[in-house]
């Protein structure tokens, strides 16, 4: 139930947690924590040898999880414990590749079976119709982007075939923490929310309170991963670091 | 479906860059058929790159394999191979769509070197992307490159060659795209690249083809090209793509570690940089680390065309290893007096694989580049 979840949060902040990184005993932790400190749902972050649309700070992170073995299969079965125990619905972010590997219809069914509730692919096809209609007979949410630059037509186009949330990307670019954050973003929301119910919610770039306030005046949530995961990756207690963090966006 | 060439191709990308794939896609449709953008093309081949290459016979060479091999000289073109031609294909695009910032990725340094020249020669501000061992390796090409005005910049991720290089150009894409063109220097990536690669590089196989049936009288047997992402492959086949001619494609085979860069031969269906094709990757869909003597051949993916032409068996692709590369280039050099670039040594170095069994036929070889930029890595090799 991610769009409930969003719906009925009072401050729906959404963090991105690369798996595996350092282990993923501490990204059980990690979860759990964001979940207790009030995350209104929690991506997962599938490491990839070449993630072509993130930053510096989570290419670093998901070379170190591949580097420290991470592993799908490892996943998994955790996900299938941790999802139990947490109140944040767990969402899972990952190219394409890591997903097709083997087989899309049979790796979907594995996450939706381990209790993930949605998947987020950024570099999905550009006529990704066939992955919408597979991830509704599995139930799962698929979660698409709409992007700065997306025309009309298009952004019809895919809001029509997303569930749970819409992912409205607020800058041209990759994922890495801005100081300023465009203005347009706003009236991207608002077109957006003329084409759907849904919770529209949006990410790339966000990491203070005053932007995570500034997004809640006009959105539904806020991703925030870049930001959260460069502290991990920088502090000795990374469970503690994560809670610190996610409270003080939510400030 | 458009786009893919059987299940292969496509554009897996971010969202963010969809309308400037579809806006490339039909400035591109509406340039080819346009007689003004054809013939400037032309005119700056032929007085700029000096096209048509000549077409070569390696009388010696010949002699020593026992077959009739014929040299389709890239390597004479203006920058010094087959990737000019792209380029300034691509850069006249990039002026009509009135674009000023023009980026690209390089391996060997070749396609960076294209770009470059062609940005010096339009006027256009010019980044190129290139992993750092690449630098260390393709030196002399860096060098040019800052001559020509162009910004080299340092890719240190990952294994630090090709692939990153690549994966950082399109990441500087999707920041810049209002006012960036992304030069793509192979027959690789989203959808229309592939495609507009292979029609700028296509000149090669059409001259060819009219030169050889001029010189011999008729058909090669067999055309061979050396294959990284594959556009000077592309560009040779696409000539001969409906004629009774064998096509070969020579992928990098690499050390003797089990470390390639031979997609087609040992890589399964996957996305990388925009496009499904074969991939080598790990059983966990992780791009797995490749090798090869030749910078240009050094890359996990191949273009979706060539998956294509391999899965319906109109192409095959052969293997040649670092070794056997660099006793072709030697070879070349003794009896032809040609230094080949270590990527189209490659393709060379597959003849003494092709000669038994074919005595006497005739075979085309695209020689894509000249080796003066590969002379600091076959002396490391101790040739
Ligand atoms: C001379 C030469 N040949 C071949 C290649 C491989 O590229 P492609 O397969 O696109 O022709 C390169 C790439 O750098 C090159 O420089």
């Amino acid at each position: 139930m991610i769009a409930e979840a969003i719906r009925t949060s009072k401050r729906a902040v959404i963090p991105y947690v690369t798996a595996g990184l350092p282990d993923l005993d501490a990204t059980g932790e990690i979860i759990r924590a964001l979940s207790d400190a009030g995350a209104a749902a929690i991506e997962i972050g599938i490491p990839f040898s070449d993630p072509m649309a993130d930053g510096p700070v989570l290419q670093k992170a998901s070379h170190l999880a591949l580097q420290a073995g991470f592993t799908l299969d490892g996943l998994l079965p955790r996900v299938a414990k941790w999802s139990t125990g947490v109140r944040a619905p767990l969402i899972v972010m990952s190219y394409i590749n890591p997903l097709m590997r083997r087989g899309m219809g049979e790796t979907l069914v594995r996450l939706r079976d381990s209790g993930i509730q949605g998947v987020i692919i950024p570099d999905l096809p550009s006529d990704a119709s066939g992955i919408h209609e597979i991830c509704r007979s599995i139930g799962i949410d698929l979660i698409r982007l709409v992007a700065p630059t997306t025309p009309e037509e298009r952004r019809r186009e895919v809001v029509s075939q997303c569930s749970g949330f819409v992912y409205a990307v607020t800058v041209k670019g990759v994922t890495g923490a801005r100081s300023n954050l465009p203005a347009e973003v706003r009236r991207q929301v608002q077109d957006i929310r003329s084409l759907t119910d849904l919770p529209v919610c949006t990410g790339f770039g966000v990491s203070t309170a005053t932007q995570v306030e500034d997004m809640l005046s006009f959105a539904d949530g806020v991703i925030v991963g870049s930001h959260l995961m460069g502290r991990v990756m920088e502090s000795k207690t990374p469970v503690e670091e994560s809670r610190k963090v996610l409270r003080m966006l939510m400030m | 479906m458009k786009g893919y060439f059987g299940e292969f191709g496509g554009r897996y990308v971010p969202e963010t860059l969809l309308p400037a794939l579809q806006e490339l896609e039909d400035e591109f449709s509406a340039a080819w058929e346009d007689r003004g953008f054809r013939d400037e093309f032309s005119g700056c081949l032929r007085d700029y790159v000096g096209r048509p290459s000549p077409l070569t016979h390696a009388r010696r060479l010949s002699e020593h394999l026992g077959i009739e091999v014929w040299l389709k000289r890239e390597d004479l073109n203006h920058t010094g191979s087959h990737k000019i031609n792209n380029a300034i294909g691509q850069i006249l695009l990039a002026r009509r769509m009135g674009k000023e910032r023009i980026i690209a990725e390089t391996g060997a340094g070749q396609h960076g070197v294209a770009t470059a020249t062609a940005c010096a020669l339009f006027g256009l501000t010019c980044a190129v992307y290139m992993g750092t061992r690449d630098i260390e390796r393709q030196h002399m090409n860096v060098e040019r490159m800052r001559l020509l005005g162009a910004e080299v910049v340092a890719v240190p991720t990952g294994t630090a060659t090709l692939k990153d290089a690549t994966s950082e150009a399109i990441r500087d894409w999707v920041t810049n795209v209002d006012t960036t063109y992304y030069l793509l220097g192979s027959a690789v990536g989203p959808h229309p690249y592939p495609t507009l690669v292979r029609e700028f590089q296509r000149v090669i196989g059409e001259e060819a083809r009219g030169q050889i049936l001029e010189k011999t009288g008729s058909l090669p047997r067999a055309v061979i090209a050396c294959v990284g992402g594959g556009s000077n492959a592309i560009g040779i086949f696409s000539g001969f793509m409906n004629d009774q001619v064998e096509l070969i494609g020579v992928e990098a085979y690499g050390d003797a570690n089990g470390r390639h860069g031979a997609s087609i031969r040992f890589g399964i269906p996957g996305v990388l940089h925009g496009s499904r094709s074969h991939l080598l990757q790990d059983q966990n869909g992780q791009v797995l680390d490749t090798h090869s003597v030749a910078a240009g051949l050094d890359y996990p993916g191949v273009g979706p065309e060539h998956s294509f032409l391999s899965a319906t068996r109109r192409a095959r692709y052969e293997l040649v290893d670092d070794r056997q590369a660099l006793e072709a280039f030697r070879l070349l050099n003794r009896l032809e007096g040609i230094a080949p670039a270590l990527e189209s040594a490659h393709a060379i170095g597959f003849l003494r694989q092709y000669a038994p069994g074919h005595e006497g036929a005739t075979v085309l070889v695209n020689l894509s580049g000249r080796g003066d930029k590969d002379l600091h890595t076959v002396l490391q090799e101790g040739l």
